[in-house]
């Protein structure tokens, strides 16, 4: 079989292969300038943009007289600012347990029981269209004359309360997010062998105490990642705490730098949030990463 | 003989009472699931609903969708150009980026590789102030069109290459060793072998890439020049300043139910299993 590769054609297979290895090894390096400059130029250029702004007085950046060196941002921020800090964590962090509690026996439930996979997936795509969208259709629910007034009224609650609070808005956080608590879950349950289940109930081991013993520390980094990740998307919500939200939950740090940065020109103040907001986010995914093993790809 | 027949019904008694609790616990484990998806639609369904009445009557009528044609139609029409040109700048920049990641070795991939996918885990108001100062006072990009596509680019072309990087990790070497041994040059190698076999996975970050451009109303609401507003941006600023009203309730829903329909079209065609590995599930 062999001889059938004639010398000629072997000579050119040769010359084709070898063709481009002068340039070789520059071909990766070529084939990834243009992503490499869009993330340099409209990422971590503006990045670092903020990152210096954030140390300016006010607008003074760009003030023709020079920029004002100063910490007074963050001396701000953790002073006049804190609650906002603190009000932004604390949705972020009800609204991934929330994800939590109803997440684990839904990935249980789609990984082990369920075969219509992809219809459950179809309909898992509708939080990704956007929080907007979530906040809007929760304010229709909730309004008075809405899907759950009646339920309202058999409780004896004022619709109105719930809409603009703190529940209004943990809830609508974490359909957004639930997908990404889901996906992790899941990605963890699916490595767990449905033996070991099996060998702890027939040791004699209850439902609960399979769950606590065997399933959870088992899927505990898919957990961690989880509440890591929808954590991290959720620290910069924008329209759940400002169309839900009482005052007290349009404090979020997203909607406070809207209004300091761009609406006030408060450059400084705005930039501080922006960097508080990024290393908040970045270190929390990025940690979420290293446990999530495969659930993203990386 | 009396005694085994009792054992035996007993036996029989007990695994009866089994089924049934399993089968108890089978159907209430369905419930839950569908329960979970209604909450999900939920809002869907409620924006849908009011979009069909006038004000909160329960009289039913499809006027408030003729706003679509009318008002809301200038706004369409910039949504699906901005989310055309991002779409294309990404296939632009990620198909060879792709390409080099998973076929090359070079010093300093991972390294590479989060920063490529910063963009994602980048709060979207972080990313909105950063570009938003830039284009002000740097770029000068704050009065076009471009900027606003360029914050779609760098904001979603992760999604576009994970798929792809996907797609060629899992296509053999063997086809493109084979065209190229037969005299194909490389760029015949690539686009008459490789991109056909990686179609999937390229549609699949086209389809996420327009799902979250489609939509997109934050990064929007930063960047986007005055004379630019598209239609989730309308939205928002309809819902913060006219309140609730049936006509923006018909906007919203027409723009998720253009974007369900290009998600079940790609299920269709493709299947799930090419969305795998991206952050959709």
């Amino acid at each position: 079989m062999t001889s059938e590769v004639s010398p000629v054609r072997a000579t050119e297979l040769g010359k084709a292969v070898g063709a481009g290895s002068r340039f070789r090894r520059w071909r990766p390096a070529l084939l990834l300038l243009p992503s490499i400059l869009v993330v340099l130029l409209f990422l971590f250029y503006p990045l670092a943009f903020i990152l210096l702004m954030s140390f300016t007085l006010k607008e003074s950046f760009l003030s023709p007289a020079g920029s004002v060196y100063t910490w007074q941002n963050y001396i701000d921020l953790l002073s006049r600012y804190a609650p906002n800090v603190w009000v932004t964590v604390k949705l972020a962090g009800l609204a991934a347990l929330v994800d939590l509690i109803f997440g684990f026996p839904f990935a249980y439930i789609l990984v082990r029981k369920i075969r219509y996979r992809d219809l459950v997936r179809g309909f898992m795509v509708f939080p990704m269209f956007g929080a907007l969208y979530i906040a809007f259709g929760m304010r229709f629910i909730l309004l008075p004359g809405g899907w759950l007034s009646p339920l309202f009224d058999l409780l004896g609650l004022q619709g109105v309360q719930i809409l603009y609070g703190l529940p209004s808005v943990v809830f609508a956080m974490a359909i957004f997010t639930f997908p990404f608590m889901v996906m992790n879950i899941g990605a963890a349950l699916s490595n767990v062998d449905p033996i070991l289940e099996e060998a702890s109930i027939c040791l004699g081991a209850k439902s609960w105490q399979t769950f606590w013993r065997v399933l959870l520390p088992l899927t505990r980094s898919g957990v961690i990642a989880g509440l890591l990740m929808c954590f991290g998307w959720n620290v910069g919500a924008f329209a759940e705490p400002l169309l839900l939200g009482s005052l007290a939950e349009q404090r979020a740090l997203a909607w406070t730098l809207y209004q300091r940065g761009v609406v006030q020109l408060d450059y400084g103040l705005g930039a501080a949030i922006g960097v508080i907001l990024m290393l908040l986010a970045f270190t929390v995914n990025y940690t979420s990463l290293r446990y999530s093993r495969g659930a993203l790809v990386q | 003989m009396t005694t085994t027949t009792l054992t035996k019904s007993s036996t029989k008694g007990a695994g009866q009472a089994r089924f049934n609790s399993r089968r108890l616990i089978d159907l209430l484990s369905h419930l839950y699931i569908w329960f979970c998806l209604l909450l999900f639609v939920a809002p869907f369904l409620a924006l849908f609903n009011y979009s069909l009445q006038q004000g909160t009557s329960g009289i039913y009528t499809l006027s408030n969708y003729s706003y679509i044609f009318g008002s809301f139609t200038n706004n369409l029409l910039t949504s699906l150009r901005v989310s055309a040109l991002a779409i294309s700048i990404n296939l632009l920049i990620t198909l060879p980026a792709a390409y080099a990641l998973v076929r090359y070795e070079f010093p300093g991939k991972p390294l590479l590789l989060s920063a490529v996918t910063l963009p994602l885990y980048t709060p979207a108001p972080v990313l909105g102030l950063g570009l938003v100062l830039t284009y002000n006072f740097s770029y000068g990009l704050i009065t076009s069109i471009w900027g606003l596509v360029f914050a779609m680019v760098v904001g979603t072309f992760p999604l576009m290459l994970i798929p792809i990087v996907v797609a060629l990790k899992d296509l053999p070497l063997v086809f493109e060793e084979a065209a190229l041994c037969l005299g194909a040059t490389r760029w015949q190698t690539y686009f008459k072998i490789v991109l056909p076999l990686i179609g999937p996975g390229v549609s699949a970050g086209i389809l996420l890439c327009f799902i979250i451009v489609f939509n997109e109303y934050l990064v929007t609401l930063f960047v986007a020049p005055p004379s630019v507003q598209t239609a989730p941006l309308r939205v928002f600023n309809l819902v913060r300043t006219a309140g609730i009203q049936n006509t923006t309730a018909a906007l919203a829903a027409f723009m998720q139910i253009v974007s369900f329909t290009a998600v079940i079209l790609f299920f269709r065609l493709f299947g799930s299993r090419y969305l795998k590995g991206t952050y959709l599930i």
